[in-house]
């Protein structure tokens, strides 16, 4: 994979497969300007298998880190400039999100047309990560609610 | 204080954010209002308590009213959205924040889960005080209050003993409440008896795991019944089961029979957060066992020492 002279790289995403996801949280869609390199199921001595990003002249600032750490937390961001690396970051498990998600809870408050922001603990730091509405208490596994990402 | 996890004043929103202290500081000013409440008489004069209750209710609100005008205060609100903005489309938030501005205390009553939560976080900023009137299928603080209230003054403890749960395990806000408040004073004994499409909620079940309730799924109660301290009962909802034909083939299986109370101890109790239907027939109401309406009762004085408490002038003491 080529590399590049600036912007970010994401390495050591697992299981493989969540690259996407990770996309869909930079919203990196048809209408990215910048180049982008997806690897999926590369081979790892650490995990087996991984996925990698590489992202041209994507900064710090323009990272949702809240909403990547709830998909690909233990993966590594390096900050690259002038084809060096000038940083390097590992994402975790957050303890506590607001919106960043809606919640999936059929009951809950916040579905409603009302002044509030959608808020989640996070139940454990191992993945797939689960959350618990702060307001309505249900459970669920993020991954599977994908789709309320906001 | 009672103090809420996440609010620097004070409101009751959830049994389970509260400490064993908080309970027992309720519990023990409960007991003082019902040796003689006129005592109390003027603790809230000039005080409003503001009811907004978007779902129907009889004894919870009446005995809020009750215990507001036994304190000396006053009460406003509305008990349906018909006639209000709500039935325009008014948002919880504009009502509650409308509320906040008109009294000095607020008991909501809402059929979402977290209702209760987010009106508290809208009149936090005007410092005003938010009592949960039940809040969809989550949580019933003020009952379960009532309902440990009248456990301990019958057996003066709240830890040690052995309690059955029949009915509607699942949907009932009041059964959340009420195992929430018995985790917090020890061990004790839980009997779950409910169809199998009534059980506890998987989240309430994880919440239970760390606390000292040991708890027991059984399907009859007549295998427990000589065990049993508390029988708790609650009402079986029709609306919640997935055919009508089902609930008419296993509501006699939860519902109780005077054959059955005579393997009961003396001194049990037998509780139900009302309304009933057909789960306790009348002639129940002849066991000595029967409490129901002291329990219900009861919900006065709790509610007095609860407004006390929060609306109270020494209250930020």
């Amino acid at each position: 994979m080529a590399k590049i002279d600036n912007g970010i790289v994401i390495d050591h995403i697992t299981p493989p497969g969540r690259a996407f996801y990770a996309l869909k949280a930079l919203e990196i869609d048809e209408n990215f300007p910048h180049s982008v390199f997806v690897a999926i199921n590369l081979p790892s001595r650490k995990f087996g298998r991984k996925d990698l990003l590489k992202i041209r002249n994507m900064k710090r600032e323009d990272l949702n880190i809240e909403k990547l750490s709830l998909l690909i937390s233990g993966s590594n961001i390096a900050y690259i400039k002038d084809y060096t690396i000038i940083k390097k970051e590992k994402i975790k498990a957050p303890e506590r999100v607001s919106g960043v998600i809606k919640c999936p809870g059929l009951n809950c408050i916040t579905s409603q047309h009302e002044d509030v922001e959608p808020e989640f603990t996070v139940l454990n730091g191992q993945k797939p990560i689960s959350l618990r509405c702060v307001y309505c208490d249900v459970i669920f596994n993020v991954h599977e609610h994908i789709s309320l990402m906001l | 204080m009672i103090n809420q996890k996440g609010f620097e004043t004070s409101h009751l929103i959830a049994i389970r954010d509260l400490e064993e202290q908080d309970i027992q500081r309720i519990l023990d000013y409960a007991k003082l209002i019902k040796q003689k409440p006129s005592d109390f008489s003027n603790r809230l004069n000039g005080k409003i308590l503001a009811l907004a209750f978007w779902e129907p209710s009889t004894r919870t609100q009446l005995s809020f009213e009750t215990a507001m005008m036994r304190l000396g205060g006053s009460v406003t609100g509305f008990s349906s959205s018909a006639g209000t903005s709500l039935e325009k489309g008014e948002s919880l938030s504009d009502t509650i924040t409308m509320l906040a501005n008109y009294a000095d205390g607020i008991v909501i009553r809402h059929p979402l889960r977290g209702s209760a939560r987010l009106a508290a976080e809208v009149a936090h900023k005007y410092g005003v005080p938010v009592i949960s009137g039940g809040s969809g299928s989550q949580e019933h603080p003020t009952q379960a209050l009532l309902d440990i209230f009248t456990i301990n003054e019958f057996f003066g403890q709240l830890s040690g003993l052995n309690i059955a749960l029949m009915g509607d395990l699942r949907y009932s806000r009041t059964i959340s409440s009420l195992l929430f408040a018995l985790s917090k004073f020890g061990k004790n004994t839980i009997n779950l008896i409910s169809h199998p499409s009534l059980r506890l909620q998987e989240e309430l079940r994880l919440d239970l795991e760390e606390t000292n309730l040991e708890l027991i799924e059984t399907e009859d109660l007549t295998e427990i019944i000589s065990e049993v301290d508390v029988l708790y009962v609650t009402r079986l909802q029709k609306e919640r089961f997935p055919d009508p034909i089902l609930y008419q083939k296993v509501k006699g299986s939860f519902q109780l029979r005077s054959s059955l109370l005579k393997s009961a101890k003396d001194n049990s109790l037998i509780l139900h957060p009302l309304p009933r239907v057909d789960e306790i027939p009348y002639e129940i109401d002849r066991f000595p066992q029967a409490k129901y309406f002291i329990q219900a009762k009861n919900g006065v004085y709790v509610r007095m020492a609860i407004l006390d408490l929060l609306l109270g002038d020494d209250s930020a003491e």
